[in-house]
């Protein structure tokens, strides 16, 4: 007999002396960039690759303000530029070949950006590459790096209105060159929806809780299913393909970690299998199943969606900090790196995923 | 008194005797027997049978059959020779410590055999404990050993992958080399945009058939602005952060504040219907205050007052109208009244806090009483430290209070 669960092997463990915010693989390749800042207060890209059981280290740069976050997700396959928000609310493409100035820098947001998402690049989509960024400032702005300084849509507070944190943003539906949209989480709960086709709000919720990691199944396709993960271990998974009117989109949703779930991230060969990261370090493996009905008739016989639900598969501690950053491997399936407090990075192969 | 049975046989032979003993009926589970060596009594109530032997016998080799109505002895002799009789002659006394051996040697037999039997007990359970341990063993090693053999197959694949990644790698680079100099892919970000505009205008651009060119990119999206509000509570605040009690008891000391109208005065039945009402009392105080007439807006919030104690907006502006009056004292009494309903301190009544300290902090500063009113002063900024009004004035304060000590 022979294990049938997929399992979550920590491959290779590497003790950083920065703590480490962020982890992405570089498309192609076995390398990834871990982003932080060291202790004296500056901020740190450092690409590894991996060789034989063991992680090299192969550049470390550094920059004058803490990085909070990065994606290549707005990239060429051949440029492979990394963007990255920092703690001073500044926006920085790099290409890691010559990291010493940024291949296209704007200060985006007062205050510190908190999460970055980009989408159009890496071959998958179409439509033209653009970053967002979502800031302490309650901001949410799209950038294009083709266009200097001024973002290509602002996502502001109305005047006079408090402003929220927003904690994180993805890009989603940008399956042809005209549509896409934003989804942003915030602190006090607030999920909302921006179509940047119609330059709208489309769809917005309060989870009660602050949400910290929202991510939509496919960037490309016509959106299906997106995760919102929040404090007090809950996460919500939704059904993206029925919008009712009032009642907006459905969704299932299930407490895990016992503690706040800090990413989640999809299986880049899988759209329905996802890995949520807790604050307890541990790292749980889910896979949604679809309703036999993705929609049904509501009470005033509009059409509503049906969330499906969701099984965990596997489940496994690493360390007992939080687990802040996870990223999956585009090209090699089960190949996923995540960063935690503890000031470490580890390498995970998740086996078995192609017979879930 | 148990019966004596005399009516037993025996018989023996060179090394064995035997003895037979009728049962008389009484049933087989009954019977109780005590054998020594040289003593034998057979107690199957009400009957008794006890004989001291001629001779010793071996009493482990001894059997014993009971069944059939009859008890059989097979007693082994110590030595092989022929007994005259069964019984011995022996006096009363001996025959008691005969007795009484006997009784403990069984009860040590016993005691002995109940020992032996624990023990084995024991062992049989420490063995099986053992050996459930090694199949749990086993079964753990075996699940490691899958898990181990897992993790290496992973490995390898991953080598392998990163051995394929690289090569294709570098039989990329080759080929550009060969190549020579690459197509627009890594040139900068400004020549793209003129070969975009050239693009546009050509929409059947041979560069399409070419694989590696850049992909015609839409233009940059027109500049779009989207206004947000967020979900709107009784207290802005997420979940984590609401002061929820303290909130709570500030909105129940306001409905009761609404509520605690005081009308069994006896001046009030000159007065008319507004006059009456607080709200519109305090709104007619506002305006007298702000055309200027001072007294009048004191007299206006005095009735108000008198009518509910409880509202702080009206001590606080009838202490802005003292103010005014330059009746300091009274000034500062009605902004403590007002401060004291402030309680709790919640973001709801900060600006009325703010307010109230800063009419206490001007009439403490009108009467020379400095280091109150930066006392006051200094709870204002801690209310809204962006307030530079605020801030000069007690850096003022301060600089008189330096001046004069």
């Amino acid at each position: 007999m022979s294990l049938e669960k997929p399992q979550i092997i920590a491959h290779i463990q590497k003790s950083l002396n920065y703590t480490v915010f962020d982890s992405q693989w570089i498309p192609c390749s076995a390398k990834f960039v871990c982003m932080g800042n060291f202790a004296r207060g500056s901020g740190v890209l450092q690409i590894y690759e991996i060789q034989h059981g063991e992680l090299q280290l192969v550049r470390e740069i550094e920059k004058a303000k803490p990085i909070k976050c990065g994606t290549f997700g707005a990239t060429s396959l051949q440029q492979r530029h990394l963007a990255t928000g920092d703690f001073d609310g500044s926006l920085n493409v790099w290409n890691l070949e010559v990291p010493e100035s940024p291949v296209y820098s704007v200060k985006a947001h007062k205050e510190i950006i908190n999460s970055i998402d980009g989408v159009g690049g890496l071959g998958i989509g179409d439509g033209a590459p653009e970053i967002v960024t979502g800031s302490r400032d309650g901001t949410v702005k799209v950038w294009d790096s083709r266009q200097k300084d001024t973002p290509v849509v602002n996502m502001e507070p109305m005047e006079g209105e408090t402003k929220r944190d927003c904690w994180t943003v993805a890009f989603g539906h940008a399956f042809n060159d005209q549509d896409r949209c934003v989804c942003a989480g915030y602190d006090n709960g607030d999920i909302k929806l921006f179509d940047l086709r119609n330059m709208s709000l489309r769809w917005e919720t309060n989870i009660k809780n602050g949400v910290c990691s929202v991510e939509f199944d496919r960037k490309d396709i016509n959106m299906n299913k997106l995760v919102a993960t929040s404090l007090e271990g809950k996460f919500h998974v939704f059904d993206m393909r029925t919008q009712h009117p009032t009642k907006g989109f459905a969704s299932v949703s299930e407490k895990a970690h016992k503690s706040t779930i800090w990413q989640v991230r999809h299986l880049p060969q899988n759209r329905d299998i996802f890995m949520t990261a807790g604050g307890a370090g541990n790292l749980h493996l889910w896979k949604y199943e679809y309703p036999a009905q993705r929609t049904k008739k509501g009470a005033d016989d509009v059409d509503m969606g049906v969330a499906g639900s969701v099984n965990l598969l596997q489940n496994v501690t690493l360390s007992t900090q939080p687990i802040s950053s996870l990223d999956w491997s585009p090209d090699k399936q089960g190949l996923c790196v995540c960063s935690s407090f503890d000031q470490s990075v580890r390498v995970l192969i998740v086996t078995k995923l192609n017979t879930v | 008194m148990p019966l004596i049975v005399k009516d037993h046989t025996w018989t023996q032979n060179q090394n064995t005797v035997y003895i037979s003993v009728p049962l008389k009926g009484v049933k087989p589970a009954s019977v109780h027997v005590i054998c020594t060596d040289e003593y034998l009594k057979v107690s199957f109530p009400p009957f008794l049978f006890e004989v001291f032997l001629f001779g010793s016998i071996n009493e482990e080799r001894s059997e014993a059959r009971i069944g059939n109505g009859v008890a059989v002895f097979t007693l082994q002799k110590r030595r092989d020779e022929s007994w005259e009789q069964l019984f011995t002659n022996i006096d009363k006394d001996k025959q008691k410590q005969i007795r009484e051996q006997a009784v403990l040697k069984v009860q040590q037999k016993e005691a002995e055999k109940s020992k032996a039997k624990a023990a084995r007990i024991q062992q049989e359970k420490k063995y099986a404990l053992e050996t459930m341990m090694k199949l749990e063993n086993k079964e753990r090693d075996r699940i490691q050993k899958m898990k181990d053999e897992e993790c290496a197959r992973a490995t390898a694949e991953l080598d392998f992958w990163r051995e394929t990644q690289r090569k294709t790698a570098e039989e990329k680079e080759n080929q550009q080399k060969t190549r020579g100099t690459g197509p627009q892919d890594n040139q900068p970000v400004n020549q793209k945009t003129v070969t975009l505009m050239r693009n546009t205008g050509d929409t059947t651009s041979g560069q399409r058939s070419r694989k590696q060119t850049a992909k015609d990119l839409p233009a940059p999206r027109s500049a779009g602005c989207i206004q947000i509000s967020f979900t709107p509570r009784v207290f802005p605040t997420a979940l984590r952060e609401s002061r929820v009690p303290e909130e709570e008891e500030w909105l129940k000391k306001q409905a009761e504040a609404r509520r605690a109208v005081d009308t069994d005065l006896a001046e009030l039945d000159d007065l008319r219907e507004d006059e009456r009402n607080p709200d519109w009392l305090k709104e007619k105080g506002d305006k007298l205050f702000m055309s200027g007439n001072y007294q009048a807006a004191v007299n206006a919030y005095n009735l108000a007052i008198k009518l509910n104690r409880k509202i702080p907006a009206l001590f606080s502006n009838r202490a802005a109208c003292h103010l005014k009056l330059r009746n300091l004292h009274k000034a500062i009494e009605d902004s403590s009244q007002a401060l004291e309903l402030l309680k709790p301190a919640v973001a709801a009544n900060a600006s009325a806090r703010l307010k109230a300290h800063v009419r206490r902090g001007t009439a403490f500063c009108e009467l020379e009483l400095y280091v109150e009113g930066l006392q006051d002063y200094q709870a204002a900024l801690e209310i809204d430290p962006h307030n530079a009004a605020l801030r000069a004035d007690s850096d003022k304060i301060c600089e008189i209070i330096q001046g004069t000590t």
